[in-house]
């Protein structure tokens, strides 16, 4: 990520920002150690606990325990210690003037603050700033006085406190439109935005004293926030896609956000996931079918791998537990530029693995529905004599203009997604042959988790035209909502990101979801779905195939 | 270090109740019985103290687990192989303590040596949906897991169960808390220790144990 960071539209981004800048070189020999366990030298750093238990490089990095924002953790009884600057070297205060700490969780304030050499003992000896022994869980690290001196000075730029979008008063969001995206879905999902700020910011602000020592402890006033208004900004993109990178630098330019809140993508994120990823802004959980899986990046969130997960259900359907395929020849049938592209190729080169032969059928961007008929028609006369599977990754207006079954298509399988879920409108004939991904709780079972947001709308009058993304985006404010009250008054982009990924699983209330976890590391918040048929020719009613699947 | 919390003291005096009460159906002694002393999070520990040993009774639940091989197994057939037990809750991406518990484990099975081969080391996901099988087999293969060591997942309700059973579950995988547990033999009370582990204690333990059989 550090290494892609445009030069010129971060500096322009950075010279927008209020307050002290919080640059650091990107590739400084104290983050490296910081977050890959890399050494001055190029060497992997070692860390050593009691007892003789090495660990080493990566898994050695202080990024594992103390987090991106340097604010640690709770886990349990354990409480990973806060290791910015600020919270290691900030005194007892007596005086009654200086500035309080917000509040951490993690934070053991019983000791004295650390000066560069107690904390180069800390680190090395582990031992604390009054000579006490750290935790066991910590280890030592034997680091030069270079690379000690370049950690430490990392360390105190960590989560310096100003924070784009964070003003006294305000909490500045965006929420982010492709121009491909559904006009309803737009509309539904930003009514469900607006009333959520407007019903954020009724209560009446006041500006809040600045928090300051009581004298009693330094920490006694630090745990409230600061009630602020949150201001919502609509970033809608216009053109090629190629375009909309500009688009958005010009856009945080104007307007400095916080994190980006909810979102809706046509087929393509990509350009906005890599944004905020430059910009390390967190973009939290938009209603995109193909998002960006990418394993080391940090600042997307997202409910789940959309149209991407349900080709890994398809996979799995299809090859069976053991990986003995059940069909020999796989026909797939999408539109050019719609989301089911990205997924049928995931798709196909899964199934190449195992040996499974994938052709695909693509129709153009804008031919008209009989095509398909057509097209599957072709598909058939394809048909392998190992018996072949059909997979349409296709809009509820060519399912509509399906027609008749295709001699010889086996099983026919069927993205929910991209289908229109339970009120797809498969033809009749088609039923009985086909499986549809269900990557979402059942219709049957989800009900206790919606009524509240759909009690939500129906008393603010917003009405319900796509239910899931109205959901997804409720469910995204609320937790947004939670995940702030939590976090006092410490606005560190990458805690943000912490606290949604350990506040998580305790949320009962999931909308559409049977249930979400993240963790460190982890940017899917469900990880499974079902395989379905419908239990009659007519009607929504469906029949699970066998229990949630992860794939 | 206070006298009666010394970890060496408070072992060996489980450990004589263990051999004491071997054989004794239906024993359950509290946490509390033997732990002399209790660490005050606020005063940072010296290593590897604060372990509370305890002498405990679980029954095995009949539930299906999924083993890092691909194959679907049953937790209580894995467990009653007539090896020894020593078990522990983990999940991948727990960049905290899971990867010192595992790196642990990893180091006890280097130190028993030729006597590896007669422990079943057991790692139980507590994460079981992002920790495929697949991602178990990695993440073994990141601490040199021996043979006799496996990693096990399946569905959310059956690790839940699991953890239950085994009073690990604490309301979700963030509030896990550092528990090992080990049994000499199928039918045996399991030794719970709570708290971080060194290699030379696991290794002391578990000898122990063996020796009370």
């Amino acid at each position: 990520m550090s290494a892609r960071r445009l030069p010129l539209a971060g500096l322009l981004a950075a010279l927008a920002l209020p307050g002290p800048a919080t640059a650091v070189p990107a590739d400084s020999v104290g983050r490296s150690i910081y977050l890959r366990g890399v050494l001055g030298s190029g060497a992997p750093l070692e860390g050593t606990r009691e007892a003789g238990v090495v660990t080493t490089g990566a898994d050695a990095a202080c990024v594992n325990c103390h987090q991106r924002s340097g604010l640690g953790s709770v886990e349990g009884h354990l409480s990973i210690p806060p290791v910015t600057g600020e919270y290691l070297f900030h005194s007892r205060a007596q005086d009654a003037s200086e500035p309080v700490l917000p509040y951490v969780e993690s934070l053991h304030g019983n000791r004295d603050p650390y000066t560069d050499a107690t904390l180069a003992r800390a680190i090395r000896d582990g031992l604390d700033s009054q000579g006490r022994p750290l935790s066991y869980l910590m280890p030592r690290f034997a680091l030069s006085d270079e690379d000690m001196a370049a950690l430490v000075e990392y360390l105190k730029t960590l989560s310096v406190h100003r924070v784009p979008g964070v003003t006294d008063t305000v909490l500045h969001f965006a929420t982010i439109v492709t121009p491909d995206a559904d006009p309803l879905k737009r509309r539904g999902m930003l009514d469900v935005l607006e009333q959520f700020f407007v019903q954020k910011n009724l209560f009446p602000l006041k500006p809040s004293p600045r928090m300051l020592t009581s004298g009693k402890t330094q920490y006694s006033k630090s745990m409230y926030m600061a009630n602020r208004h949150w201001q919502l900004h609509v970033w809608e993109l216009t053109g090629p896609a190629a375009s909309w990178r500009a688009q958005l630098d010009k856009h945080l330019a104007a307007e400095p956000v916080y994190a980006v809140l909810s979102g809706l993508a046509g087929s393509n994120w990509a350009p906005v996931h890599e944004f905020c990823e430059q910009n390390a802004i967190p973009c939290l959980f938009p209603n995109v079918e193909v998002p960006v899986i990418a394993e080391r990046d940090f600042y997307s969130l997202y409910f789940s791998k959309g149209v991407l997960l349900e080709a890994q259900l398809i996979a799995r359907t299809i090859l069976g537990p053991d990986d003995h395929p059940a069909a020999g020849a796989v026909e797939q049938v999408y539109r050019a530029g719609d989301s089911g592209e990205p997924a049928a190729e995931a798709l196909a080169a899964q199934l190449k693995e195992h040996g499974v032969t994938v052709h695909s059928t693509v129709l153009a961007a804008g031919a008209q529905g009989h095509k398909v008929t057509a097209a599957l028609r072709r598909a058939a006369l394809r048909k392998d004599a190992r018996g072949q599977a059909l997979v349409l990754w296709l809009r509820p207006a060519d399912i509509a203009a399906l027609g008749d079954v295709p001699a010889g298509a086996a099983t026919v399988y069927l993205s929910g997604l991209m289908g229109g879920l339970e009120k797809t409108p498969l033809p009749a004939g088609w039923r009985e042959h086909t499986l549809m991904t269900y990557p979402l709780d059942l219709p049957d079972r989800r009900g206790v988790r919606l009524d509240y947001p759909l009690g939500w709308f129906a008393f603010r009058h917003i009405p319900v035209v796509a239910e899931q993304v109205q959901t997804d985006t409720y469910l995204a404010c609320s937790l947004l909502a939670d995940v702030l009250n939590r976090m006092a008054d410490n606005f560190a982009r990458p805690y943000l990101i912490e606290q949604l990924q350990a506040l998580l699983e305790h949320r009962l209330i999931t909308g559409y979801y049977p249930h979400l976890t993240l963790a460190s590391n982890q940017r899917f918040a469900s990880k499974g779905g079902y395989v379905v048929h419908f239990r009659n020719p007519g009607g929504t009613a469906l029949v699970a195939e066998g229990d949630w699947i992860v794939p | 270090m206070m006298p009666q919390s010394h970890p060496h003291f408070r072992r060996h005096s489980v450990l004589v109740r263990l051999a004491a009460l071997t054989g004794v159906a239906l024993l359950v002694l509290a946490a509390s019985d033997v732990n002399a002393a209790d660490d005050e999070s606020s005063a940072p520990a010296p290593a590897a103290s604060g372990q509370i040993r305890s002498i405990r009774k679980y029954a095995v639940p009949a539930v299906r687990l999924v083993r890092d091989d691909d194959k679907v197994v049953s937790l209580p057939d894995e467990m009653n192989d007539g090896r020894p037990i020593v078990l522990n809750f983990i999940f991948t991406t727990c960049s905290s303590f899971c990867p010192l518990m595992s790196s642990v484990f990893a180091e006890f099975e280097r130190r028993l040596g030729a006597d590896a081969d007669k422990v079943h080391l057991m790692s139980i996901s507590i994460d079981p949906e992002q920790d495929t099988p697949a991602r178990l087999r990695e993440y073994a293969r990141r601490f040199h897991a021996g043979l006799e060591w496996q990693h096990y997942t399946g569905t959310q309700a059956a690790s839940i169960t699991a953890q239950r059973a085994f009073d690990v579950y604490r309301g979700g995988k963030m509030s896990h808390t550092a528990v090992t547990l080990m049994r000499a033999a199928p039918g045996k009370p399991w030794l719970r220790i709570e708290g971080f582990l060194t290699p030379d204690d696991l290794v002391r333990d578990y000898r122990e144990l063996l020796a009370a059989r």
